[in-house]
């Protein structure tokens, strides 16, 4: 292997998450706050910090249904994300819409908006869960570096 | 219990992290919502849980090969109310939850089902092979008595039932 | 054993550049691994943090439009040179004395306020509102733990100047070979005062909760460090693993350093390092939540300035008859 190969080996054994929550209601983020922090489900594990700054971020996970109001800042702050980067949806609003498939004020399914790598359904998805879409995001951030 | 009693139990106990996915995953609570599952041969063909489910992911479409069943498990919310409306238990709950995919599979998550048409056996008319609700159909029907009704239509079913005495 | 390395090899290989930066990622990743365990959880690998840097060494790096480009992208080389030119002037008991133009204690002191103006730099050269408020949160942090360090500093170098006959001595090198001869400083009961108030200064300076206010996560998105990204971001790392090594080999200097040279020596100021870290910054981080920067401010106004006044009277008062 050549050592750049090495070095994105060694590099990809640290992706920070970040959180957009594009309009959910919150039982997605609490999910994503529980896989992080609790000893259970503990998510440093495969090197995953959650980061305060869009800057710092690897994989990006969205939750919500994008609703109208939020769509210009959350594409603003997507953009802000330095590449190389993976996309996880989280739920199934940012997938289809879920719950709220049929409201005025949303604007999912996302990947019309956002480049999306990953989809993780559920309402909310269990942490074990969104860890299996953690990893496979972490493998195809491999393929990014 | 103070901090100091917490840091001296973490240590002496050491984690209680769970492998996944470095190693095989817990075994789900027995009662979790999770994917749903349907099975064609016990449904009874109401549409009920496309008239309930919250999301719209139950989709039936009546096609020439009979009445397909679709739902796509990115927009089910797990709320179970089709299971919990289902007379015949037809579409239930399991406790898969592996379900995260890449994005090019979406549309590939999806469970699907077909109940297929059937020429009524008494008066040659078009039904559907649906599963009778028999829950409370008393006497109970026997064996032969269940397939004579399924392959009947509709409302050679009723006439069946109402010629056996008691109504269902 | 090493006591005249030409300044370059002493910043660029021992102790400074590759042998302290592994060290402080190799202590980070120890902190972050125990304190994992403290919270019950399994934790990363003990080599993380070479993984995080590594990987910030593939992002892209963004500045905003609105950023100061020269002050934006100097202001991490400022830190992590600064940094790495401190290491220089620490002493590792037996190991490793700083030559005659280092050595200063005040030098050091002065050392180790840059990486804190280098956050403030980045966080006003950003051009973020984050960012200002990370660099007002720092000034003040500064300014409340400033006063303590000199004081206590002060509180050393007149109890080892004043016991050996001379006046105050600056000179890290003097302060060392007199607590080898005759016992640390931590053993002292006139400089208890003195180690009190070092206790609470180096976790403010070293941003650890309670006190790591300037670049809380949660409540003003990372503060100074908001906007950077890639390689400047990694700088930044490196600076904050290289000052960790600067401020906890200047405490185990001041109060404690061990007698013995050699190999011996080194690996028993390793062994010093590694428990100030895991006792010292991880179980004080996991037990703790942070303070509010009103708070922190008026605490350190109030105890650690009293604590390091206090030292300075009584290492004054107790050293003028105490024989060499």
């Amino acid at each position: 292997m050549t050592l750049l190969a090495k070095l994105k080996d060694v590099a990809a054994r640290s992706p920070w998450l970040y959180r957009i929550n594009a309009g959910s209601c919150n039982g997605c983020d609490v999910e994503l706050a529980t896989t992080a922090l609790i000893p259970r489900y503990d998510v440093e594990r495969l090197g995953c910090l959650y980061c305060g700054s869009p800057r710092h971020a690897d994989i990006v996970l969205i939750t919500g249904p994008l609703t109208k109001h939020v769509l210009a800042a959350a594409q603003r702050v997507f953009a802000e994300i330095p590449d190389p980067k993976v996309t996880v949806a989280v739920g199934v609003c940012p997938i289809s819409g879920g719950i709220f498939r049929e409201s005025y004020a949303i604007c999912a399914p996302i990947d019309q908006y956002f480049p999306v790598d990953v989809n993780v359904p559920g309402c909310p998805p269990r942490p074990p869960a969104i860890i299996e879409g953690v990893a496979k995001a972490i493998a195809i951030w491999r393929q990014r570096l | 219990m103070n901090f100091l009693t917490l840091f001296a139990r973490n240590l002496r106990l050491g984690p209680y992290t769970e492998p996944f996915p470095l190693g095989p995953a817990t075994p789900a609570p027995k009662r979790l919502r999770a994917r749903i599952e349907f099975d064609a041969k016990s449904c009874e063909g109401c549409l009920l849980c496309e008239k309930l489910c919250p999301s719209g992911a139950i989709r039936f479409a009546r096609t020439p090969a009979g009445l397909a069943f679709d739902c796509f498990h990115s927009t089910c919310v797990f709320c179970g109310t089709c299971a919990f409306y289902c007379p015949t238990g037809a579409i239930r709950q399991t406790t898969d939850w592996s379900l995260a995919h890449l994005e090019g599979e979406t549309f590939a998550l999806a469970e699907h089902g077909l109940i297929p048409p059937i020429v009524c056996a008494e008066c040659g008319g078009k039904g559907l092979d649906t599963a009778p609700n028999v829950a409370k159909v008393r006497p109970p029907l026997s064996d032969e008595e269940y397939s004579a009704l399924r392959a009947r239509c509709p409302k050679c079913r009723n006439k069946f039932l109402r010629s056996r005495g008691k109504t269902p | 054993m090493t006591s005249q390395l030409p300044i370059l090899v002493a910043a660029l290989v021992f102790p400074g550049g590759v042998f302290a930066l592994a060290l402080g990622l190799a202590l980070k990743g120890a902190d972050r691994r125990f304190a994992a365990r403290l919270q019950g959880r399994v934790g990363p690998p003990l080599a993380q943090p070479f993984f995080d840097i590594v990987k910030l060494g593939f992002k892209r790096t963004m500045a905003p439009d609105v950023a100061c480009a020269p002050v934006f992208f100097g202001a991490p080389l400022v830190g992590a040179a600064s940094m790495l030119l401190a290491m220089t002037l620490v002493p590792i008991a037996g190991v490793y004395a700083p030559g005659p133009i280092g050595g200063d204690l005040l030098v050091l002191i002065y050392l180790l306020a840059v990486p804190g103006v280098a956050l403030m730099l980045a966080g006003s050269s950003s051009g973020s509102p984050y960012g200002a408020i990370g660099f007002s949160r720092e000034m003040a942090m500064m300014l409340a733990y400033e006063g303590p360090i000199v004081l206590i500093v002060a509180a050393v170098a007149l109890r080892v100047g004043l016991a050996t006959g001379q006046g105050p001595t600056f000179s890290l090198s003097a302060i060392v070979a007199y607590q080898q001869a005759h016992g640390a400083l931590l053993f002292d009961p006139v400089m208890w005062p003195a180690v009190v108030a070092f206790v609470f200064f180096y976790p403010a300076n070293l941003g650890i909760v309670p006190f790591d206010i300037p670049e809380a996560e949660t409540e003003v998105l990372e503060g100074p460090l908001l906007e950077y990204s890639g390689r400047p971001l990694a700088l930044f790392k490196v600076m904050s693993a290289l000052k960790a090594v600067v401020v906890l080999g200047l405490g185990v200097a001041l109060f404690m350093p061990l007698p013995f040279a050699g190999v011996v020596g080194l690996v028993g100021w390793l062994v010093q390092l590694l428990a100030l870290a895991l006792i010292g910054v991880t179980a004080v981080r996991v037990g703790a939540g942070r303070m509010r920067i009103d708070q922190a401010f008026v605490f350190f106004l109030k105890w650690p300035l009293a604590f390091a006044l206090i030292g300075v009277i009584a290492a004054a008062y107790f050293s003028a008859g105490v024989a060499p």
